[in-house]
């Protein structure tokens, strides 16, 4: 119990002092994870319209399949990420094992399946007739994906939420292929890991508060946008 | 010959192996106002979107102004923006009634000042002006439906399609829909085309009519031909005609044929011959009832015995048994006047023109 | 629209993040680590052991200014860290496990060897020594925590790196010389832990469940101190507990985009007698005495020849 009271008031001593390290490892944690949520969300925003707006043979497989995914062990992505951009992985050659650009990448691919999943679900949930209604005024297919986009709007916010926070959260993937070097591709997560594993759990505590507050900044602010 | 607006040739549409459109063909005329009518779950619906180009027809295709239109996108998709639909329970966009208005004008890529002369106009024609500014999600069921109208005219459509326009309404909206549409209807050169349960609203807005039942088009024509001349017992009960009695050919007398139907002969004018098994179709309202034999020119006068007797609004149903079943109805004056009462004995008579004959066909 | 400036601005704000990380360099200022050339980085896989005593954080600040470099360490043990090096994934590796070193370098992976550094494994354990391995060699402690372990696993415990590193080897190697089977032993009962971690989180569990356990003494003593442990060394001297560190550079030949420019430099660097310094007196003042020798001084059986530590390594001009 005392470790957590001292892990809070470690917290909030490194929050206010704007500790350069625990800053620089926050900051890399938001960096990595926001830009791979951007990208995925970028992805997955087209992809699940195209999924959900059409017809094809298989579709109910695809869906299931992405559904499965949504809990892939991050260690598992990790090692399958690792293996392909490894020096002599077929990805070799770009370099970037043990940068943040891999570690990107890598919940990129994590993240996927879960934010596709979602979106599709809310689209799915919308009201048919109002895609009907805009199809019958004579929209264009896209022109009736934004539509369908607007009316469903929390619930793809909420998926792009989660995928971020599933992002943000991992520890497996960032481990492999980032290495947690210091100064370089150290996140708050992999941080955490390293010192429990050396014994200090204080400090340990501190970076997970931080991280949730982290967690918590960012959903207030997605919400007010929501709200609007 | 002209061309029709649109024509479909043998469509048939089926949900999950089975067949909601059976193979229909149907003409719809440029300028007029086609009603759809048939009992619910027949398939209006359906056949609407399929003509509106919502949905592709699983075989058949679909002709608007002579050219094919069933597949391709942009086909369909230039195709449909010569029409609108306005859906049964209509959904509105949240935002103001102005911009639900202008939505299909956006999509079009309509200049600015064209769009709002254009709402302006639609708003004008349902009445809704003052509206205008209102979130259209906080209308009432008929201020909305309204809006839908209004959204789908704004866009100058050669095909309007409406789908049960009052349906889900109080009576009062429900009148109002109706003084609208009839007020469009006459001022408007749109071709109309509307799925109604409603068989009298049919009647009262409609120039044509097609029967639609079980995915089936049984029988196409004006109003008076569907009503009284129904080609089809199915048709027939739709509409109302409350007798509907099998029987064979008998006799026949010039344009006059008798028909037995279960040891009564009823006179009626028909063209069958002698043996051909038919329905005989009359409508309740043209049976009169009297305490003593009529002796007037009405050929057929049949004694029976009154079985029950129920009121239906300000008119009284009444069932007998001639030999064979008959349905009557009469105002609650004359049930009065003639002491109607189950178990009394009166005379039912009705003219040879008004019995209906029809092939038999089951 | 009022969403699609806020919806914009944001965009822009993670757009501006992700060329922050991507070239290297933080969104916020970096106090205490001034950026050396963030194009060029110098990746090395250590072994747990020298990371664990904060040695790499002391030495790294100092070569990045000599050399200009971006220092990238990547902390493994020694089994993860030679496969690190046979995939070319890192520009030179720590390791201490003379056997596969050797192997590594016969396989064209690794040219370019230095030893730099020694120190002692020793065996630890609850202060009550309930396997009674006090004053016992190497491998009669063994030999006694085998058994005594057989005969009552609730007292008696040893705790095994079990991660294929330098430490693990090391200890397989006791077994061996005292006439075990390994594989055997592994699996002989729930006496014998394998932790699958670095040196000090293998020691933090010893001491939580107090038990036996192999560490080099350098770890011990750093996390001793740091994190109070309750085990005591109970066996340190004996000869087959000599562990020596050696550096090897990434082979250009089998990976050409190896930095082996900067491994040569890296590895003089590390037998210089600078950094024999730093290294001889690193830990004296936090612990009393040094964590690490200076591979200079090393004069018993199993030490590396001179040439291993003292001939600079030549500059690479193969093609």
């Amino acid at each position: 119990m005392t470790e957590i009271w001292q892990g809070l008031v470690t917290a909030v001593k490194l929050i206010i002092s704007l500790d350069p390290e625990v800053m620089q490892i926050a900051g890399r944690s938001l960096a990595i994870s926001a830009s791979s949520s951007t990208i995925a969300a970028l992805l997955c925003l087209p992809l699940g319209a195209v999924i959900h707006f059409n017809r094809f043979p298989g579709k109910r497989t695809l869906i299931n399949i992405i559904q499965t995914l949504f809990s892939l062990p991050t260690v598992a992505v990790g090692l399958f990420v690792f293996v392909l951009f490894s020096s002599v992985g077929p990805l070799g050659g770009f370099g970037i094992i043990f940068t943040p650009a891999v570690m990107v990448i890598g919940q990129v691919v994590l993240i996927t399946p879960l934010m596709l999943g979602l979106i599709i679900s809310a689209l799915s949930a919308t009201d048919k007739a109002v895609t009907d209604t805009a199809v019958s005024l004579g929209a264009s297919g896209f022109q009736m994906s934004v539509v369908t986009f607007r009316e469903a709007r929390f619930g793809v916010l909420a998926g792009l939420i989660m995928g971020f926070g599933r992002a943000i959260s991992e520890v497996g993937l960032s481990l492999m292929v980032g290495g947690n070097i210091r100064g370089f591709t150290r996140t708050i997560t992999t941080a955490i890991s390293l010192e429990t594993s050396k014994g200090d759990l204080e400090l340990a505590l501190a970076l997970g508060m931080i991280l949730i507050f982290i967690a918590l900044v960012i959903n207030i602010g997605l919400n007010r946008i929501q709200q609007r | 010959m002209s061309m029709a607006l649109i024509e479909t040739v043998n469509i048939t549409q089926k949900y999950g192996g089975q067949e909601i459109i059976k193979n229909i063909n149907l003409k719809v005329e440029q300028g007029e106002v086609l009603a759809l009518i048939g009992p619910t779950g027949a398939g209006k619906t359906t056949l609407l979107r399929l003509l509106d180009l919502l949905e592709a027809p699983s075989s058949g295709s679909i002709y608007l102004d002579g050219t094919e239109v069933t597949a391709g996108k942009r086909l369909r998709l230039q195709a449909r923006r010569r029409m609108s639909f306005v859906l049964q329970k209509p959904v509105v966009f949240n935002m103001s009634v102005a911009d639900n208005i202008a939505c299909g004008l956006k999509w079009r890529k309509e200049k600015e000042s064209a769009i709002s002369r254009r709402v302006q106009d639609a708003l004008e024609l349902v009445g809704m002006t003052e509206y205008s500014n209102r979130n259209a999600r906080t209308l009432s069921g008929g201020e909305t439906q309204l809006v839908a109208i209004a959204r789908a005219l704004a866009v100058v459509p050669e095909v309007l399609f409406l789908d049960e326009p009052t349906a889900n309404l109080d009576p009062v909206s429900a009148a109002r829909i109706e003084e609208v549409l009839a007020h469009i209807i006459g001022g408007q050169k749109t071709t109309v085309v509307m799925a109604t349960h409603d068989m009298s609203q049919g009647q009262r807005l409609a120039g044509r009519i097609g029967v639609i039942i079980n995915g089936e088009l049984l029988q196409t024509g004006s109003p008076g031909d569907i009503f009284s001349t129904p080609g089809d017992t199915r048709v027939a009960e739709l509409v109302g005609i409350g007798n509907i009695l099998g029987g064979v050919i008998a006799n026949r007398d010039n344009e006059l044929a008798g028909i037995d139907v279960g040891g009564n002969i009823i006179q009626a004018i028909s063209e069958h011959g002698i043996g051909a098994e038919v329905h005989a179709l009359i409508r309740p309202e043209d049976v009169t009832l009297a305490l003593h034999k009529d002796t007037s020119s009405a050929r057929n006068t049949f004694e029976g015995i009154i079985t029950r007797i129920s009121p239906v609004g300000a008119l009284v149903r009444v069932e007998l048994d001639c030999g064979f079943p008959l349905l009557a109805v009469v105002t609650r004056r004359s049930a009065r006047d003639l002491n109607l009462a189950v178990d009394n004995r009166v005379y039912a008579t009705f003219k040879a023109t008004a019995v209906h004959v029809i092939k038999r066909w089951n | 629209m009022k969403r699609k400036t806020i919806i914009a601005i944001l965009a822009g704000l993670l757009l501006l993040s992700l060329l922050a990380s991507a070239a290297g360099c933080p969104a916020k200022t970096e106090a205490q680590y001034p950026l050396h050339d963030p194009m060029v980085r110098f990746k090395i896989a250590t072994t747990t052991s020298l990371y664990d005593t904060g040695l790499w954080y002391h030495l790294e600040p100092i070569f990045e200014e000599l050399a200009n470099v971006e220092m990238d360490i990547v902390y493994a043990g020694t089994g993860i860290a030679l496969e690190y090096g046979r995939r070319g994934d890192v520009d030179a590796i720590i390791v201490h496990d003379r056997a596969r070193e050797d192997v590594f370098l016969a396989d064209g992976y690794g040219i370019n060897r230095r030893n730099f550094a020694y120190n002692f494994f020793l065996i630890a354990g609850p202060a009550s020594d309930p396997a009674g391995i006090a004053g016992s060699t190497a491998t009669e402690a063994l030999e006694k925590l085998y058994n005594a372990g057989l005969n009552d696993p609730n007292a008696v415990k040893f705790i095994s790196r079990g991660d294929d590193s330098g430490t693990h080897a090391k200890e397989k190697l006791i077994w061996s010389q005292a006439g075990f089977d390994y594989e055997e032993v592994r699996n002989s009962g729930a006496w014998y832990v394998e932790a699958g971690k670095g040196m000090g989180p293998t020691l933090l569990m010893a001491n939580e469940m107090q038990s036996y356990v192999m560490a080099d003494i350098s770890t011990f003593l750093a996390y001793n101190l740091k994190s109070n442990l309750s085990i005591v060394s109970i066996v340190e001297q004996d000869p087959i507990f000599l562990n020596v560190y050696a550096a090897i550079a990434i082979n250009p030949e089998t990976h050409p985009k190896a930095k082996i420019d900067i491994a040569n430099r890296f590895i003089n660097w590390l037998i210089s007698s600078d950094v024999q310094d730093i290294i001889s007196t690193y830990g004296e003042a936090e612990y009393g005495r040094s964590l690490f020798f200076p591979i200079a001084g090393c004069d018993m059986p199993g030490c590396p020849p001179v040439e291993d530590y003292t001939l600079p390594v030549p500059e690479y001009t193969g093609g």
